[in-house]
């Protein structure tokens, strides 16, 4: 027997250290509180690779003219975490982005977790407004007041903008097609792609694992914003606007013009098969007996980074290029351009984090992002040596209303079914009334609360 | 030092002596409670004693779960509300609503068909593949080589082997070079190249295809040793008596197998209805591929965890009677020994 109770006891002890193993690991997540208000601050960042540098760039001045120490965390998930931490009471970041689901915002904001930008740049802030893409800090024109998508609730903003890119734009070979870009959707249809040397008009790749469908969810806000403006676009992001309204389908089935057998290279089944990084390759790559597979892609900023990877040898500028979306025909919707922020939000008001709030909006560190090539900064005032983004300012500048990206900011289970229903109509076009009538059937689930 | 790791230390301090001396407190100070127990007592109260740590740790981390997901599944997703406390269309809900959506609404309903193809094709071609691959190989003399070949896919992870296939399924436009292995050898043959995974008549099939591979080597494995231990004299009677190889097959193996091939059936009916990393990596359900455990896990991304809980308890009610079956016949095949 007490061999027995040895064996057992030596279980138990085992046991035991199992646990203390556990309690220490969880111990270890819930340490990212503000040391000293004065002289560090922590900030936290979802960005990798030639962004964080860019982000580590800026930081390194403000360290040394003010003996702040930043401790960066990368936190991919700072969303969640932080609604956890606000639920669970624990210590946040000084400095993070803030969520962009605008029913969280309100409620981060109610509570109080995050502090208005005019409190973290004081006198400041005037100017941060006045050096800073209108889009980015006011609301769509005509309407005023409150716009939760870009950070405005009770009259206050609660998003610092730092950098910034365009969608919706159309990328071409400059070997390729040589003419000056098209004004209208119907001329840019009218097209002869065989006149350049080019086998179809357009490229398109849509997969992306398991969020396939996103960038076909790219084109149709552009097409959507620009036939019929903000309000039937804001309307439809918040759920009043049937999927089965004539606005809505007739974006569809602008879009499904692009994918058509006839105007799509490889046709509707080589884009749901082909990767969204690799669907600008036949840009560049014969294709039988055609100098091109293609002449056109409809990408983001960050494309030249995906043609880069493809064939390292193109340059910005002298190889390829980009023109803005053309018009949709309504001439009062032309101002209508789809971008995307990086925002940060203060969480603790302590002297440090006003003060890096201030630098990271200052125009000398708005110059350093410009000057990264990886991204346009939120300051309209800087200048680019990089081509790409030189052409991107001019349009974000000539643009009046940016709208944001509709499905990132619809409820997740909208945003998934928005993003397979442009695979569904682009396998079947002839299906498209049946898809919009099921995602009128999502959409009036989706915005309850169940 | 700062106070969250000075914390930390504490914590883990109190949790190596704290812990350990609970257990053996319970060990030593109820084993001495008991002795002094009178003898009827003792003998009646030993077993529960020494079963209750267990019995307490599967409450708490599976009965417990368990019955709170059944809850779950009859209230709204904040856990706030009994489902027939809220509103639907101007009407009250009814209790089962969140079983009434996975039963009614479209895509939950193509799930459901495709899991029903999964248990039938999966379970069918991955069990049969492999009892005729473990009967034929037993006749060779390469066999082990042979096994080796089919076992292979076994210990890639299903993410891996996804991957695998997403190249072997990969579609390029026709008259390009194919570089998807299965559309360059139907290229050969002059056929046009087929885009596996997005065409509706193809998709299911390729699913459930990358399955099979991944599951036959194991029922073989499986099949493989239960064959081995039918007795050579049985078979060899079975010759003399002038019955081909054939009917050997047919009439006496294969029902002296039914035991292991009943386990490994049910083994993989569970595996077809818990489907989800081939589906999730391939096609995340697109183009009607959706699988109940994809249909469950979009539910919870999408913060519905009501409707989540309840594709849970309909998948758990379709998995208890299998388990029942797999265990009734362990049950029987320890009664035999």
């Amino acid at each position: 027997m007490a061999n027995l109770y040895g064996r057992l006891g030596l279980k138990a002890l085992a046991l035991g250290l199992g646990t203390v193993f556990l309690v220490a690991c969880q111990g270890s997540s819930s340490s990212s509180g503000s040391p000293q208000g004065s002289t560090e601050v922590t900030v936290w960042t979802a960005w990798g690779g030639n962004e964080l540098t860019a982000f580590q760039n800026v930081l390194k001045p403000f360290e040394q003219k003010t003996g702040i120490k930043v401790h960066v965390t990368t936190n991919r998930d700072s969303t969640t975490q932080i609604a956890n931490g606000i639920a669970a009471g624990t210590d946040l970041p000084d400095i993070a982005p803030a969520t962009t689901d605008p029913i969280q915002l309100k409620d981060w904001v109610s509570k109080g977790v995050i502090k208005p930008v005019e409190t973290a740049l004081g006198s400041g802030f005037d100017t941060y407004v006045s050096n800073t893409y209108p889009g980015l800090v006011k609301p769509p024109s005509g309407s005023t007041g409150d716009d939760p998508f870009i950070g405005i609730i009770g009259g206050k903003h609660y998003y610092l903008m730092i950098k910034y890119q365009i969608k919706g734009l159309f990328w071409y070979n400059k070997k390729v097609f040589t003419d000056p870009a098209p004004k209208t959707w119907t001329d840019l249809l009218a097209i002869d792609p065989t006149k350049y040397g080019a086998q179809k008009l357009f490229c398109a790749g849509v997969e992306s694992g398991a969020a396939s469908g996103w960038p076909a969810s790219d084109d149709l806000d552009n097409i959507i914003m620009r036939q019929s403006g903000p309000d039937v676009y804001t309307k439809w992001i918040n759920g009043q606007q049937k999927w089965t309204s004539t606005e809505i389908k007739q974006g569809y089935q602008a879009l499904l013009q692009m994918t058509s057998g006839n105007n799509v290279y490889g046709g509707p089944n080589y884009v749901l098969s082909t990767n969204f990084a690799k669907a600008g390759d036949p840009l560049f790559k014969p294709a039988g007996n055609f100098k091109a597979g293609c002449l056109f892609l409809e990408q983001a900023t960050f494309q030249p980074s995906f043609f880069t990877q493809s064939f390292p040898d193109l340059k910005a500028g002298t190889d390829f290029d980009f023109f803005g979306h053309p018009s949709m025909g309504n001439s009062a919707n032309d101002g209508n351009y789809n971008g995307f922020y990086d925002n940060y939000a203060m969480y603790n008001d302590t002297p440090a984090a006003r003060q890096l709030m201030a630098w990271m909006v200052d125009p000398q560190a708005q110059q350093i992002w410009a000057s990264s090539g990886v991204s346009l900064s939120s300051n309209k005032n800087t200048t680019y040596t990089d081509p790409v983004f030189k052409n991107a300012a001019t349009v974000a500048a000539s643009g009046t209303n940016m709208l944001i990206t509709a499905g990132d900011y619809m409820p997740t289970d909208m945003r998934n079914a928005y993003w397979k229903s442009l695979l569904d109509a682009t396998n079947n076009p002839s299906n498209l009334d049946s898809i919009l009538k099921h995602l009128d059937q999502v959409q009036s689930a989706a915005y309850q609360a169940s | 030092m700062d106070q969250d790791t000075l914390n930390q230390i504490i914590t883990a301090a109190i949790a190596v002596v704290a812990v350990p001396a609970a257990l053996l407190g319970y060990i030593y100070g109820g084993e001495w409670v008991i002795e002094h127990l009178p003898d009827g007592v003792q003998k009646w109260i030993r077993p529960y004693f020494w079963a209750l740590p267990a019995v307490g740790f599967a409450t708490v981390f599976m009965v417990y779960p368990m019955l709170r997901t059944i809850v779950f599944s009859f209230r709204n997703s904040a856990d706030t509300e009994w489902m027939n406390g809220l509103s639907c269309n101007g009407q009250p809900c009814s209790i089962f609503q969140n079983y009434i959506y996975f039963f009614t609404f479209p895509d939950t309903l193509t799930s459901l068909r495709n899991s029903v193809l999964w248990l039938i094709f999966y379970t069918l071609f991955a069990v049969g593949l492999g009892l005729i691959i473990a009967i034929l190989v037993d006749r060779v003399h390469y066999e082990s080589l042979a096994k080796i070949a089919i076992f292979l896919p076994v210990p890639i992870s299903a993410v891996a082997a996804s991957i695998i296939w997403k190249f072997m399924f990969d579609y390029q436009p026709t008259g390009t070079t194919q570089t998807g292995t299965l559309n360059a050898v139907i290229g050969l043959v002059g056929h046009d190249p087929v885009a596996w995974l997005v065409n509706s008549t193809t998709n299911n099939a390729a699913l459930i295809f990358v399955g099979i591979w991944t599951a036959t080597g194991f029922c073989m494995v499986i099949i493989s040793a239960s064959l081995k231990s039918i007795s050579s004299e049985v078979l060899e009677a079975a010759r003399m008596d002038g019955a081909n190889e054939f009917q050997i097959v047919r009439l006496i193996v294969t029902p002296l197998l039914w035991p292991t091939i009943t386990v490994v059936g049910t083994t993989m009916i569970i595996n077809a209805l818990k489907t989800f990393d081939i589906v999730y990596v391939l096609t995340n359900g697109a183009y009607n591929t959706d699988v109940i455990a994809t249909q469950m896990f979009r539910q919870l991304a999408d913060a519905k965890y009501g409707r989540a809980a309840a594709v849970g308890v309909v998948l758990f009610v379709a998995i208890v009677p299998l388990m029942l079956v797999n265990i009734r016949r362990f049950q029987q095949q320890e009664e035999q020994r």
